[in-house]
């Protein structure tokens, strides 16, 4: 990891050296722009320091300060931040850019009042002029808003970070995409084929990656199952790649800002027994019985059950994703998939170097996959605005993406260079030379837009636990359907 | 005191009590302290009252009023509901989970830690032990450690797959236990780390209160012939009484606070799949911060004062009846 950023810092000078040289005649042009300090609120690595280097070659006038936060604390910080706004008018404090993940998209979606429409925008001729003075950077036009840049990304990322009247709030740094990165090796010694072609035919539906999934199990010794060694680190993700597959999540689109809620229709509910907590059984037809009552969405219900099944399989390891038993697994071969967004590449390499050229990338089954995301906004307290929508349009134009896919793995989310060799021939040593370009591209282009709503965030962890609670056999599957349903209620009450 | 004591030029022949010294007008001659009659002393504490009113009571009050709104903080306009944040808290079952595993966790960290404390305290009062400053220092080191790094590193020991105390159950052929999911494994396993971090701590201040029992009382009791184990039971621990309520107290309101350790090893504000790990902190945190409900935060908020006020009141007579018994 050290040796790792050292190498990023290294390149990071070289490149500060080269291009500075270069500059070193241009410097009288560009003295009187005035020293500005544009404050970034974010989380995980959503910025990336390399790019913040090369963009102090362009601007030295422009210090970048990065507050990085956990995901949620980071929505806190904003919630507190745009509360003294509103409440106080107070403008001028931090942050100038703030990152929202997707899963809150729909949260903040509700709350224009706490962001600049970016379509009132525009990048100025000063930023121009800077740009045009380094040979490598790609030239941001005067004069673009929000509407002016739409064509370039991908059409329902871009929605993902529009407010319900159409106010852009949020311009998204990358697509998550969703695949299978698989162990190789692992998978020639269960004897399943390794090729990613074979091993994407094995899998075009949940149910024929569970049963590839129960055969790999036949092959593991009852030994390394006792220490608990699995197919997929942890079923649960199946869960929300299924959902994501679906046309609806938890809320309908009609036109409010929050969305309409979705998450439970009039159904065949079961009848409990209060006191043996098990399901009634009709005494006359022997059959469990049912009543009219309300119950989880058909779409949860699927992905729902896929999961279950899965775990009833016996398939998953039941290792939490980035905990400590997760790294350590990786390496240790624990489990021989994980559902991987295209950010998850570099977190594998980070976690696992000595696992190199033993992966490598299948496609997702159902269909199109994604898993998060982020879109960069500029609060309306903001101290800089329009140093802040140079800094956006710079760091998220389609060449700056490419260099941040390359390096870290991040998806772009530009669709004007998804034909791009660069994308599409990128192969990456430690999947074994993968395309990852093209298959996260292909897996990315099925997917349909899947409206956001307000509770996303809140409703994710309640289904989740409940998982967790049939997983860790504290309840049956219709017992903890029951509990989420009152989570849910209390929830979003 | 003892310095205007000896300023007064005709000292009385008995010793007066304190407080009416303090009352005596001082010379003309002497600073100018206290000619102003105690006014000062509202400056030295204003900087202590202005920050509490600052940061203690208008919280207070402010959250008070917040319980009885449905409170949107990005919005101007907001809707009072009474007491329905209340009724609400009440019939939530993980409020109740909460508020059972915080003294659960409390219970399973205070008491066999109050013994294993008593006992270094014993040790490294013994005559025989060698290098007692490096022993004592040992001993408060877990105590300055970051909780969160403590967590961490806990959280790995706990690891249910390749956590080293899994791994030393497996090589016995037991089965792997579960240190977040199961219930009552997780709250033992916060319990460990709380008690690893405050042991040191509460050894020392049994050692200093053991060191204060007089030589004496151990003297007559070796001549009366009690063994060592005599001398503990009926010497030392009766002398260590009050710091044993003390401790007690201290230990109750961490207990109450606990919440770094469970967050850590659940992973997830909500306290694990069925609220297992949540403590009545973080079921405040969560339900006010990420399910972004502040009027029933404060509602939460106010309910766990009252469950701090009933304990302090308990603290209270408890500690009443230990030092009336000690006058007697």
């Amino acid at each position: 990891m050290s040796k790792n950023k050292f190498t990023r810092s290294l390149a990071g000078v070289a490149m500060i050296a080269t291009v500075g040289a270069g500059l070193l005649v241009a410097t009288p042009a560009r003295a009187t722009a005035p020293a500005v300090t544009i404050n970034i609120w974010t989380f995980g690595d959503v910025i990336e320091p390399a790019l913040l280097r090369a963009y102090k070659v362009i601007h030295p006038e422009v210090t970048i300060a990065l507050k990085k936060a956990d995901l949620d604390p980071s929505m806190t910080n904003l919630t507190t931040s745009c509360s003294a706004y509103v409440q106080s008018h107070h403008l001028g404090s931090p942050p100038d850019i703030a990152a929202v993940e997707v899963s809150y998209s729909g949260y903040w979606r509700a709350y224009p009042q706490c962001f600049t429409d970016m379509r009132t925008l525009s990048t100025s001729a000063a930023n121009a002029n800077a740009q045009s003075l380094v040979p490598s950077s790609s030239n941001i036009a005067a004069g673009l808003s929000a509407t002016d840049i739409k064509n370039n990304y991908l059409a329902w990322r871009w929605a993902q970070g529009t407010g319900y009247n159409d106010s852009v709030i949020g311009i998204p740094t990358d697509v998550g995409g969703l695949e299978v990165a698989y162990r190789t090796d692992l998978f020639k010694k269960a004897g399943l084929p390794t090729d990613r072609a074979k091993v994407s035919a094995l899998w075009p539906t949940w149910d024929k990656f569970i049963a590839v999934g129960k055969q790999y199990m036949t092959k593991v010794s009852a030994a390394d199952k006792k220490k608990g060694v699995g197919f997929i680190d942890n079923v649960g993700t199946i869960y929300a790649a299924s959902m994501n597959q679906g046309t609806y999540k938890y809320y309908n689109n009609n036109g409010t800002d929050a969305g309409q809620l979705v998450y439970k229709v009039q159904g065949n509910a079961p009848v409990y027994d209060p006191k043996t907590k098990a399901q009634k059984i009709d005494p006359k037809t022997k059959k469990p019985m049912f009543k009219k009552d309300w119950v989880l969405n058909p779409n949860i219900t699927k992905a729902w059950d896929y999961t279950i099944k899965a775990d009833n399989a016996g398939i998953g390891t039941r290792i939490g994703q980035y905990t400590s038993d997760w790294n350590i697994g990786m390496t240790k071969g624990t489990f021989a998939t994980i559902l991987a967004p295209a950010w998850m590449m570099d977190y594998i390499k980070g976690q696992a170097p000595t696992t190199s050229g033993k992966w490598n990338i299948a496609s997702l089954p159902g269909g199109g996959g994604n898993q998060g995301g982020t879109q960069l906004t500029i609060p309306k307290w903001a101290a800089h605005p329009q140093e802040a929508w140079d800094f956006i349009n710079w760091y998220l134009a389609p060449q700056q993406q490419l260099t941040v896919f390359k390096t870290y793995g991040l998806f772009p989310s530009t669709k004007v260079i998804y034909n791009d060799p660069a994308l599409t021939g990128f192969k990456d040593p430690f999947f074994t030379n993968a395309p990852v370009g093209s298959i996260y591209l292909t897996g990315i282009q099925k997917l349909q837009p899947i409206f956001e709503g307000k509770l996303e965030r809140a409703i994710d962890q309640a289904i989740g636990a409940g998982l967790g609670r049939v997983a860790a056999k504290k309840q049956t599957s219709l017992q903890s359907q029951i509990q989420v349903m009152i989570d849910l209620d209390k929830a979003t009450k | 005191m003892a310095e205007i004591a000896t300023k007064g030029r005709s000292r009385p022949k008995a010793a007066p009590s304190p407080w009416k010294q303090k009352k005596r007008k001082p010379s003309k001659g002497g600073s100018g302290v206290p000619s102003l009659n105690g006014k000062w002393a509202y400056l030295f504490i204003a900087p202590f009252v202005i920050m509490f009113l600052i940061f203690g009571l208008l919280p207070v009050l402010y959250s008070t009023n917040l319980a009885f709104y449905q409170y949107d903080p990005l919005s101007l306009s907001q809707t009072w509901v009474g007491w329905d944040n209340f009724k609400f808290v009440l019939a939530d079952e993980t409020f109740w989970i909460s508020l059972g595993n915080t003294f659960e966790i409390w219970a399973l960290s205070t008491f066999p830690q109050m013994l294993m404390a008593i006992g270094f305290a014993a040790i490294l009062r013994s005559r025989f032990l060698r290098g007692k400053t490096f022993w004592r220092t040992i001993l408060l080191v877990p105590n300055i450690t970051s909780v969160i790094a403590v967590a961490i590193i806990f959280g790995q020991l706990f690891g249910r797959d390749y956590g080293m105390i899994n791994n030393v159950i497996g090589f016995f052929g037991f089965p792997h236990i579960d240190f977040v999911e199961n219930s009552f494994a997780s709250h033992v396993a916060v319990a460990v780390m709380i008690t690893w971090r405050w042991v040191g701590y509460n050894s020392l201040i049994f050692l200093a209160s053991m060191l204060a029992i007089p030589d004496e009382l151990y003297e007559s009791a070796s001549l009366d012939g009690a063994g060592a184990w005599k001398q503990f039971t009926n010497v030392t621990l009766p002398g260590l009484k009050n710091t044993i309520t003390f401790v007690l107290i201290v230990g109750t309101i961490g207990g109450l606070q606990v919440y770094a350790e469970p967050l850590t090893l659940a992973g997830t504000q909500d306290g694990g799949s069925s609220h297992q790990l949540s403590t009545l902190t973080m079921y405040l945190y969560n339900e006010t911060f990420i399910n972004m409900k502040y009027g029933y935060g404060a509602a939460i908020g106010i309910l766990i004062t009252i469950i701090v006020l009933i304990i302090s009141a308990i603290n209270f007579l408890v500690t009443r009846r230990v030092a009336s018994e000690d006058k007697r």
